[in-house]
């Protein structure tokens, strides 16, 4: 007997399983429980696949969607509806990173104690950082242009413009074939990564900065191509011979020539270092939707290394990144995390959440940040066209034309912050196949952040 | 009749539906308040008895003395001793003549004393003559030992007197009415709940099967405690475990509540027949074959009738009569079985007869492709081989068979294989191979900790949710913190049966409640976690609580086998009471 009363020491270990395990269920539904209940599959927020209950407001209070149970009630002005769709997300789900979306949780009011239970089943009201007035701007600036516009504040993580092209009405969708790759669901400044060109040369320009002892004395003569090998292909070459050019007219001038020389001086080991520590290959989590990763990948050394340097060879960047990057520079090395909830209300107006405004890591060291702020301002004042292109504007940029190869117009990017007086806010502008950087996107640029400063 | 009683029900029903309907406010506030006291309501009914479960200890009772020959007298402990120079055994005799498990010395329910050998080097005598078997030992006796002289002593009267006063001051009375009525009350509230979320299409006859329920609920406590009966916490608990049952059928398939309503009534009255069967071990041993037979007849039976249902044929049609689930029966033969007495523990015959009858067993749910069952009576297999044989290294191996068992199903039964691959990974095709999970799960956590209110959820209308994904039925409509109460409510009969089982008398008892919380435990670990993608999803059900009258028979017929492990005074129906001095052959 007494053998055996040990021995049923087995039954309890059965019975901790049983525990371990319903243990691990009730933190998972803590952990995940929004997620779960958000399922369009669930009938007690979702009629018909659709979600019924909760309004998507910016940060102005005007109501971009209404979910109800006889349907969505998008905003009626259609060119605010159009600005803001990838932002607010559609009633059909096909915008994965839309905010009708990805927060309905927020939007059904779940909460691990109450579920989704609501007395009035009226929801919440989500209200987002985003400006819509601003979205418009944006929207309208990019023209029948693809790509995306993105500004947020480093300061406090606020994205007041976010839009992305191809887009559409949501009250009136469009058919879309399968196999459609335009990416007309998708919101670009989250969701894609794109061929960064030169925009990659801030990047090249801290660790520059860091590691290359009298970079000040740094001096280049760019005939207009650099030779590796030779094979035709194996060279790097500028547009036209920039002549003999410093560090700092080296960025300025974009030089490509004179950065393949920097990239062979940096090495390597550093270049990935320093491509890891900006955050432009790191997933960001913008109020728990997560970014798209970039990557980069550096050769020992040789003219992909060079390539790989000037955000061109296997190159991708997810343009939030770069734009959390350039709110980096601005901000001295670390930026405010950027968010797109600004708050979450009772149907009765009472608060439903907790501001909370976390940092990011340090993207980029306080001096090297100053020194590259500096360089940026440089950029705009020399290559720019300064106050007369950017009127108004306290302006710190860096375009990139990102070659796509064969007879494809290049992508335009131009990205960057400024430091207005109240206004600390950084931006990317990305224009497929848009041509010269700072020609196409930099306009575009200037005005959205004019309409943002005259906020 | 109960045309009629359903017919009183009715306009009871049709005032209150009419009240909701003509102030629809009212059944918002009522469900927003209600949804808060059902979980006080059942925090309040299990933390009283699982409290008194815990607190209250199984007396260790002294049933006669064994003087050694350096003069020492040894307690019996049990009912069943085990006699030998070796550390564990029961009575530890420091003898180098003496074998380690030299014999074993039993009693029967009627007080007479048996001595039997285990085959020991030295060989056993009592009274000086030769032990071939089971021997009779009287008080006063002398049994040899490998030349070792014990003498059997009796225990006095004092120390009988003694066992009865231990056992009654060790036994906290547990009244149970206080728990009885916040039962009551939730059936009350819980009916009123489920109308004020159904209105008027709220079938009557469920409110009718509630009423049913509850009046069961109190004759069975009243009849109990006029037995004699002290200790109700197993009882409260289960009547718990019921009244979701009802919630749960309630909502998934009200015109079932009848069915199940006969099922509790069937199953209440098997417990007690088993209880009362228990209380003799002879009648217990003596059944068995007649068992083993019976039991393989239904597992024929359903394999020549069965048809498939959710995925596994083992349903039967008895025209008339419904569905039933013969396997389900089964698992009470199964305990019956593999349970065995101390003298019989050292029979290998005995063993052989359990191990073929698994192996029937399993291979028959192969068969019918239940493999959740299987899973079941498998393990359950493995638990009582281990309580028989206590060896380590047998568990592995039958450990390593079983993989090679499970990678041969998956070979043979590619869907099974899906199972194993969705386990935990429901939400990357939550529409196809983890449909019923993510429904369970978007269901279940949209009722939070309190949940939506009974009869306010969709979940029910996905297919088997009533019976293999019932927790998130209980969690959607009732709320998470029921759900896991009643999951605590099963490891709670199992860690009593395990405490109960320290005082145990005889080893059968032991076995077979060790045998019978095992399957409740890993029953419930597999619908539960199988529903909530922590484990492959087999379709088994929640004992006591799942939609299926078989099933329910099966748990309360299981549950006799704990109440037979219970010793306290007056605790139990199942044990015989021992507090007559008078009775047995010892005085």
């Amino acid at each position: 007997m007494k053998k055996l009363e040990r021995r049923a020491i087995l039954c309890l270990c059965l019975a901790a399983v049983l525990i371990i395990g319903l243990g691990l269920f009730v933190y998972l539904q803590f952990r995940d429980g929004g997620d779960w209940a958000a399922y369009p599959a669930n009938k007690h927020i979702y009629k018909d696949g659709h979600l019924a209950t909760g309004s998507i407001y910016d940060v102005n209070g005007t109501l971009l969607l209404e979910n109800t149970k006889d349907g969505p009630k998008y905003n009626s002005d259609y060119s605010k509806r159009v600005a803001t769709l990838h932002a607010v997300g559609d009633n059909e789900g096909n915008i994965a990173t839309g905010a009708n979306t990805a927060f309905g949780d927020k939007l059904v009011g779940y909460n691990f104690i109450n579920g989704v239970y609501s007395t009035n089943e009226k929801g919440r009201s989500l209200y987002l950082t985003i400006d819509s007035d601003i979205c418009e701007v944006a929207s309208e600036a990019m023209g029948d242009h693809d790509g995306t516009i993105g500004v947020y504040n480093y300061e406090t993580g606020e994205i007041i413009c976010m839009v992305s092209k191809p887009d559409y009405d949501p009250q009136d969708p469009p058919q879309v074939e399968e196999g459609d790759d335009s990416g007309i669901y998708m919101n670009k400044l989250i969701s894609a990564t794109i061929v960064p060109g030169s925009t990659f040369k801030l990047v090249t320009s801290a660790a520059a900065i860091d590691t290359i002892e009298d970079i000040d004395s740094f001096s280049y003569t760019c005939t207009g191509v650099k030779q590796y090998a030779t094979a035709d292909v194996d060279k790097v070459s500028c547009p036209y011979a920039h002549g003999t050019v410093d560090f700092e007219g080296a960025l300025a001038k974009s030089c490509n020539c004179a950065f393949a020389e920097l990239s062979e001086m940096i090495g390597q080991a550093t270049m990935e270092e320093y491509a890891k520590k900006s955050g432009l290959t790191s997933q960001y989590k913008i109020n728990g939707i997560k970014t798209a990763k970039g990557s980069a990948e550096f050769p020992e050394s040789g003219v992909n290394l060079a390539w790989a340097s000037i955000g061109q060879y296997h190159d991708l960047v997810n343009p939030a990144a770069m734009m959390i990057y350039a709110g980096a520079i601005a901000n001295g090395g670390k930026a405010a995390q950027p968010r797109l909830i600004d708050s979450v209300k009772f149907s009765n107006g009472w608060p439903a959440s907790i501001p909370w405004e976390p940092k990011t890591d340090e993207l980029i060291g306080r001096s090297t940040a100053n020194t590259l702020s500096r360089l940026m301002k440089n950029n705009v004042e020399v290559s720019y066209g300064g106050e007369s292109n950017f009127p108004g504007l306290d302006l710190y940029a860096k375009s990139g034309t990102a070659q796509l190869g064969g007879d494809q117009e290049p992508h335009s990017w131009f990205t960057g912050f400024i430091k207005n007086e109240g206004s600390p806010y950084a931006f990317v502008v990305v224009v497929e196949h848009g041509g010269w950087g700072s020609e196409t996107a930099g306009s575009i640029a200037n005005e959205v952040l004019q309409a943002v400063v005259n906020r | 009749m109960y045309e009629s009683f359903s017919a009183a029900a009715q306009p009871l029903m049709e005032k209150l539906s009419g009240l909701f309907e003509s102030y629809p406010i009212l059944a918002t506030y009522y469900t927003t308040v209600a949804r808060w006291i059902f979980v006080a309501l059942a925090l309040f009914i299990l933390i009283r008895s699982i409290l008194s479960l815990l607190r209250s200890k199984n007396p260790s009772e002294i049933w006669a003395y064994l003087a050694l020959p350096d003069g020492n007298n040894r307690p019996l402990r049990h009912w069943e001793n085990v006699l030998g120079r070796a550390k564990s055994a029961d009575v530890h005799i420091d003898i180098m003549t003496v074998s380690r498990n030299h014999g074993t010395l039993c009693r029967d329910a009627s007080g007479n004393w048996r001595y039997n050998d285990l085959g020991s080097t030295g060989g056993s005598e009592v009274n000086g003559k030769p032990v071939t078997g089971s021997t009779r030992v009287k008080p006063g006796d002398t049994i040899t030992m490998g030349g070792a002289d014990c003498v059997l002593v009796p225990a006095s009267v004092r120390e009988k007197e003694e066992n009865l006063r231990v056992r009654k001051t060790f036994t906290t009375r547990f009244a149970p009415w206080s728990c009885l009525v916040a039962l009551t009350i939730f059936q009350i509230m819980a009916c009123i709940q489920f109308i004020a979320a159904k209105g008027a299409d709220f079938p009557a006859p469920v409110l009718f099967g509630f009423m049913i329920f509850t009046v069961i609920m109190w004759t069975t406590c009243i009849v109990l405690r006029a037995m004699g009966s002290t200790a109700f916490e197993m009882e409260t608990i289960v009547f718990f475990l019921c009244t979701l049952n009802l919630c749960v059928v309630a909502t998934a398939s009200p015109e079932r509540i009848m069915t199940q309503l006969i099922a509790i009534v069937a199953g209440i009255i098997l417990f007690f027949g088993l209880c009362w069967y228990l209380r003799d071990l002879d009648r217990g041993l003596k059944i068995r074959r007649l068992l083993v037979i019976l039991g393989a007849l239904l597992l024929l039976v359903n394999l020549a009738f069965g048809h498939n249902e959710f995925g596994a044929a083992n349903w039967i049609s008895i025209p008339g009569l419904g569905t039933f689930q013969p396997s389900e029966l089964v698992k009470i033969a199964f305990i019956f079985i593999g349970s065995a007495t101390l003298d019989e523990l050292y029979q290998k015959k005995n063993l052989t007869l359990f191990i073929a009858f698994s192996i029937f067993c399993l291979g028959c749910l192969a068969v019918m492709g239940d493999f959740g069952t299987a899973a079941i009576f498998f393990v359950t297999f493995v638990i009582i081989s281990f309580l028989r044989s206590g060896e380590f290294s047998k568990l592995v191996l039958i450990g390593a068979v079983s993989v090679v068992g499970i990678l041969l199903m998956i070979r043979f039964q590619p869907y099974i294989a899906t199972r194993f691959t969705t386990c935990f990974h429901a939400w990357d095709d939550p529409d196809n191979l983890g449909y019923q999970q993510t429904r369970a799960m978007s269901a279940g956590s949209s009722g939070g900790l309190f949940g939506m209110g009974g009869g306010n959820g969709w979940f029910h209308e996905v297919g088997a949710s009533d019976k293999d994904l019932v927790f998130s039925i209980l969690s959607e409509e009732w709320g998470l913190v029921i759900a896991v109460l009643a999951v605590l409510s099963i490891v709670t009969l199992g860690v009593f049966a395990v405490r109960s089982i320290m005082a145990g008398r005889s080893s059968f008892y032991t076995i077979a409640a060790c045998a019978a919380t095992s399957l409740f435990i890993f029953q419930t670990t597999l619908n539960v976690l199988g529903s909530l993608n922590i484990l492959p999803f087999t379709g088994v059900t929640f004992p006591f609580v799942s939609n299926g009258g078989t099933s329910m028979m099966a748990s309360w017929g299981l549950l006799a086998f704990l109440k037979a492990a219970d010793t306290r005074q007056d605790a139990s129906i199942a044990v015989r009471k021992e507090n007559t001095l008078e009775e047995g052959g010892m005085s």
